[in-house]
């Protein structure tokens, strides 16, 4: 397992004299002098240092790596659990994902505009903040807006909700104090907000995520909304795009693992022509598919609103109802499909669907 | 635009660096940010560190601020621009909100430039009458602004505030109408629109409408032609979100409504048997398709209700729920009937389209408006050419799209009588 002198991080002018030198892997360069490399190979003497000293970086921790990267399944296990997942107020959604939008790993949400994707980010964004003792994650949340859809008004509604719905839950002294400092402003404080105009500010967003989250270690939630906006018209390098969303997506991965936080990503649909039909797929083309570890596609049924979830490693694919309310994203109510003859549908009170019913048609 | 064209010499890296970069015609920040690290690492002859080091420092040159959601609910007097109708402003939490685009839409002479007239009166008042005393961008591209209507609106809303000359004069100075005929235009008056803002302070911005210029140049049914439509409305979309959201101004666009024909359209009250024979069943929908639907933050269809009457439909909305209000247009533009229908009990919209009772070849579907009545030229088709008014009278022509709401179908008319023998098409 020798590491080759090409396959060095260094400058490409640097390894190609060193390959000219005559050094082929890197345990060639290991016991050598600075000055003796400098005038072996014909490269400065700074540069000469710089590459010491990335070998002997590189070969400790090496070997390091090797005893600490077999970790075993049930570790791996443990570690989920420990984890914990994000709840989105809708139980069978919740049950669909297996508790929740999962931290450390990237969600992808497609759909149709106005179906009900920036409502759910808005949702986990509250949600995130829930108290420990009340089973949520007691974090932060930070929440990357490309398409200037985040309205405060909304998530102090759906603060209030939640504000609401753990008064009612507290039970012991522990939850009384929590529920204490939860009120609609500590919500709203711990809600990071970034405004990014296109492609270039976004990717700029993200490089600068890991001192960000080093700065708020409590923040456990990152949504993009939308991912696909900026990208969908600026670029006419297609391969560019791939290349670059790929990369964004490896990096939102590395994110989520390295520092244990939920990635959550919303994106477009886009119609496609096939045999002189169109349908509605998710945008930004086929390699995006691959990026997110878990894929959810909110969509309509006639009235209804249904969530499903498409790819998953670990959950089957499940399709289920929600429904919008006055307080955030919840289950849809039970009651049955209006007839043709029956007029207005009973309803909860203090719930506003999006959708128009079936026309009375008497 | 903005950030991401900052130069690199300006960024802080080392004047050595600038020039090697420059050589591989990388020169600002999006340059460089649109490489991966590994072509950078070989087109800047750096190491992989050093490479990512230098992405770090041009991240931080162009990033955006970091804000909380605290921070922007302290300013809630600046959220919203109330639109003078209480119902309205009530459903959509304040009124139209500042920093993002609401879309207009509906077929014509339902009133979507009187409603554009009546935001642009009501920006220039003072903040004591609910106005954001400010100028108004006004970009006209179908020629439909009148100055004269603008006026008696002025008056006939506002009689007292305007019985005085000088304020009449004052609020038609303040707004400011620019004439774009093509979509090259509107894009370049839209990249330059930065100083018109601040030079007129203006608190309101308006295009009407977007669909005409891109629906009068592109002819979708050319291949290529819908990708580079939606790129085009993409790149107008993501500059008036700029600014929007720069300025905090709300930015108000009317869209125009399309036919589509011949698809097998979801609805649950019909038998099987009625469904295969509405094969050719069409509906009419806001223009410009679904990426644009998806563009807009907050969409308002309006459609007739009858002859008098028309609906505005709150159709897409982060805050709003779905909900229905009457209004008629009046001398001082729209004034609202009481609230129709809202969210799940009485929301019940009639979705009258006429339906083919025998199969039309080709036609275009222009609907135009003509002193209340709404006309689909057939230019060509199997039973000759015809102009062909529809109605609601067949109540099982009752649709309703269910797939998605931004291409919701809208009421374009109300009772007519089908008139399809030797009829010309009149001129509208």
């Amino acid at each position: 397992m020798q590491r080759t002198v090409p396959s060095l991080p260094l400058a490409p002018s640097v390894k190609v004299k060193l390959i000219n030198a005559g050094f082929q892997v890197a345990s060639d360069l290991i016991d050598m002098r600075p000055l003796q490399l400098c005038k072996e190979a014909g490269i400065s003497q700074e540069e000469a240092v710089e590459v010491l000293q990335m070998l002997r970086d590189d070969g400790q921790p090496h070997q390091q790596r090797a005893a600490t990267e077999s970790l075993t399944a049930l570790d791996l296990l443990h570690q989920e659990q420990a984890l914990g997942s994000i709840v989105t107020f809708c139980s069978a959604l919740d049950d669909a994902l297996g508790g929740g939008v999962p931290v450390g790993k990237t969600t992808e949400i497609c759909g149709a505009p106005g179906v009900g994707k920036t409502q759910l980010c808005m949702q986990l964004a509250v949600d995130v903040q829930i108290p420990v003792c009340f089973g949520g994650l007691g974090g932060k949340a930070l929440y990357i807006d490309t398409e200037g859809s985040f309205l405060v008004q909304r998530v102090v509604d759906m603060a209030e909700a939640v504000v609401q719905h753990c008064t009612l839950l507290a039970e012991d002294t522990e939850q009384r104090q929590a529920l204490e400092e939860l009120t609609v402003e500590k919500i709203l404080s711990s809600l990071f907000l970034v405004r990014c105009h296109d492609y270039v500010e976004l990717l700029a967003e993200v490089y600068l995520l890991p001192d960000f989250l080093s700065e708020h270690p409590e923040v456990r939630l990152v949504v993009i909304d939308s991912i696909a906006f900026p990208f969908r018209h600026d670029f006419e390098d297609l391969s560019q795009r791939t290349r670059l969303l790929n990369g964004l997506a490896q990096q939102l991965i590395q994110l989520a693992t390295q520092h244990s936080l939920a990635v959550v990503l919303t994106n477009q649909m886009t119609t496609r022509v096939s045999n002189g039909q169109s349908k509605l797929v998710p945008a930004l083309g086929e390699s995006w598919g691959h990026a997110a570890t878990q894929r959810l596609i909110l969509h309509w049924e006639g009235l209804r609103r249904l969530a499903s979830l498409y790819k998953s490693p670990s959950q089957m694919e499940a399709t289920i109802q929600y429904q919008i309310t006055l307080q955030g994203f919840r289950d849809a109510p039970d009651e049955p499909r209006p007839t043709p003859a029956s007029s207005a549908v009973s309803c909860p009170s203090g719930n506003h669907s999006k959708r128009p019913r079936m026309e009375d048609l008497s | 635009m903005l950030m991401a064209s900052k130069k690199l010499r300006r960024t802080g890296v080392s004047a050595e660096l600038c020039e090697r970069l420059k050589r591989h015609q990388l020169e600002t920040c999006q340059d460089v940010l649109s490489i991966t690290p590994v072509e950078l690492m070989r087109l800047a002859g750096l190491s992989y560190p050093a490479a990512l080091e230098l992405l770090q420092l041009l991240s931080r040159a162009c990033a955006p601020a970091v804000s909380r959601a605290w921070d922007l609910w302290r300013k809630k007097g600046e959220l919203c621009f109330s639109t003078s109708l209480p119902a309205l402003d009530t459903l959509l939490r304040g009124g139209l909100p500042r920093g993002a685009l609401t879309e207009v839409t509906g077929p014509s002479g339902c009133g979507k430039t009187q409603l554009c007239m009546m935001l642009s009166v009501l920006a220039t008042l003072p903040r004591t009458m609910g106005g954001l005393d400010s100028g108004v961008i006004f970009i006209d591209t179908e020629s439909a602004f009148s100055a004269e209507r603008l006026v008696e609106m002025a008056q006939a809303r506002f009689p007292e505030f305007f019985s005085v000359k000088e304020r009449l004069l004052e609020m038609a100075s303040r707004v400011h109408l620019f004439r774009e005929l093509t979509c090259q235009d509107v894009l370049n008056r839209l990249e330059r629109l930065e100083e018109d803002i601040i030079a007129c302070r203006a608190g309101l911005l308006i295009l009407d409408s977007v669909a005409s210029v891109v629906r009068k140049e592109f002819d979708t049914s050319l291949p290529g032609n819908l990708t580079f439509r939606s790129n085009l409305l993409g790149q107008e979309a993501a500059v008036l979100k700029y600014l929007s959201q720069a300025f905090c101004i709300p930015v108000v666009l009317t869209n125009q409504i399309t036919t589509r024909v011949g698809e097998k359209v979801h609805c649950p009250q019909w038998n099987q048997a009625d469904v295969s024979k509405e094969e050719d069943s069409g509906f009419v929908t806001a223009a410009l398709g679904n990426t644009w639907s998806h563009s807009v933050n907050t969409r308002l269809i309006v459609q007739y209700e009858d002859t008098e009457r028309r609906q505005i439909v709150i159709a897409k909305s982060p805050v709003a729920p779905f909900a229905v209000l009457s209004y008629t247009v009046q001398k001082e533009g729209i004034r609202l009937e009481a609230l129709a229908h809202k969210g799940q009990n009485e929301a019940l919209i009639k979705l009258p389209l006429r339906q083919a009772t025998w199969r039309i070849c080709e036609f275009s579907g222009i609907c135009r408006n003509n002193k209340g009545t709404t006309k689909l030229f057939i230019l060509s088709g199997k039973h000759g050419r015809g102009s062909w008014t529809y109605g609601n009278e067949n109540p099982e022509s009752v649709l309703n799209q269910g797939t998605d709401p931004g291409l919701q179908p809208i009421r374009v008319r109300s009772g007519f009588i089908c008139n399809l023998s030797q009829a010309t098409p009149s001129t509208c």
